[in-house]
């Protein structure tokens, strides 16, 4: 658990720098930590934000930026099924990257689902709370933190070190390679769409490399 | 629209989605399976959605403040997914990633001072 938490840290600090840099009130950045709970959608929503881009533009590009939970949630639901509606619907909210890495080993190897169920919970409020400290902590510190320690940097870093393990096959590093060309081409597109853009030609590129494949 | 609203709409928004995408399988696994198509393509967002945030804040350096390239970034960047590949561990990754730059930055900056 140590580990995920120390990662944690600094990017929560760079999302609460991010979110006083929009000139937000601490509740908005609050509101922004506590409810979104994602610090990719919290980063690109910032980042948008600062773009003056469109909420739709805003509220789509993160919403694909955060359909990788759904994926955690297809590896989830089997063993969150055994618990009563109410449990599952409130444990959902907690499912992060980090919940989910250190959860479902615990999950797939206990038979009792109260077991890592319990421990699901606890890390998942361990993680939030720290996330809102942290999240509070860069808030405060935005415009004390000089900004030649290029704190910013963390975040490409912690999304690389999802992204690496996620590179599992030849299907996934074409999904990468063609989405990190896209992105780059398409960069003068305005309103950042070229992030939302790249993602989805990523995805199709995945798709048709693994049907190539398989011929 | 005043800039608070427009966060609170997005805040409300993409928190309700973030939720829904969270929630997704673990509501529905009872009564669908997933259809595999969605199977299919669900599995290359990780891979396509963090790489279109990874290149552009580490090739293209910023928009606006500071837009040109920056090859210490790439370079520290390399180095962190190369400790990512070998250790799957992202504070190993974190802490590489940034040593490497703040190093590298000293290096190409100790000459002009």
């Amino acid at each position: 658990m140590t580990p995920p938490l120390i990662g944690l840290l600094p990017f929560g600090l760079v999302c609460g720098v991010a979110a006083q840099a929009l000139g937000t009130s601490v509740w908005g950045a609050l509101g922004l930590s506590a409810i979104v709970f994602s610090g990719a959608a919290q980063i690109v929503a910032a980042q948008l934000l600062a773009a003056q881009a469109p909420i739709a533009v805003i509220v789509l590009t993160c919403f694909v930026v955060g359909l990788r939970l759904m994926m955690y949630s297809a590896a989830m639901a089997p063993h969150l099924k055994p618990l009563p509606r109410r449990w599952r619907n409130a444990l959902a909210f907690l499912l992060t990257d980090q919940a989910f890495a250190a959860a479902i080993r615990r999950f797939r190897s206990s038979a009792d689902a109260r077991h890592g169920a319990s421990y699901f919970l606890g890390t998942g409020v361990l993680l939030w709370t720290t996330w809102q400290a942290s999240n509070l902590t860069g808030y405060w510190l935005g415009n004390v933190l000089p900004a030649a320690w290029s704190l910013d940097f963390v975040v490409p870093l912690c999304f690389l070190a999802l992204l690496v393990p996620a590179l599992e096959d030849r299907p996934t590093r074409i999904a990468a390679l063609a989405s990190g060309v896209a992105v780059i081409a398409l960069d003068s597109l305005p309103m950042r769409l070229s992030v939302i853009c790249a993602g989805l030609i990523g995805i199709a590129a995945g798709l048709a490399g693994e049907r190539w494949r398989g011929r | 629209m005043t800039a608070t609203l427009t966060l609170w709409i997005v805040i409300v928004a993409v928190g309700g989605l973030t939720y829904l995408s969270r929630l997704s399988f673990i509501a529905l696994f009872a009564r669908w399976d997933m259809p595999p198509f969605v199977a299919r393509a669900l599995r290359f967002v990780p891979a396509a959605m963090l790489t279109a945030i990874v290149v552009p804040a580490v090739a293209l350096s910023g928009s606006g403040a500071d837009p040109a390239l920056a090859p210490e970034k790439l370079a520290a960047a390399l180095l962190a997914s190369l400790v990512a590949w070998r250790t799957r561990s992202p504070a190993a990754t974190m802490v590489a990633g940034m040593a490497a730059l703040w190093l590298l930055q000293w290096l190409l900056r100790a000459p002009a001072a």
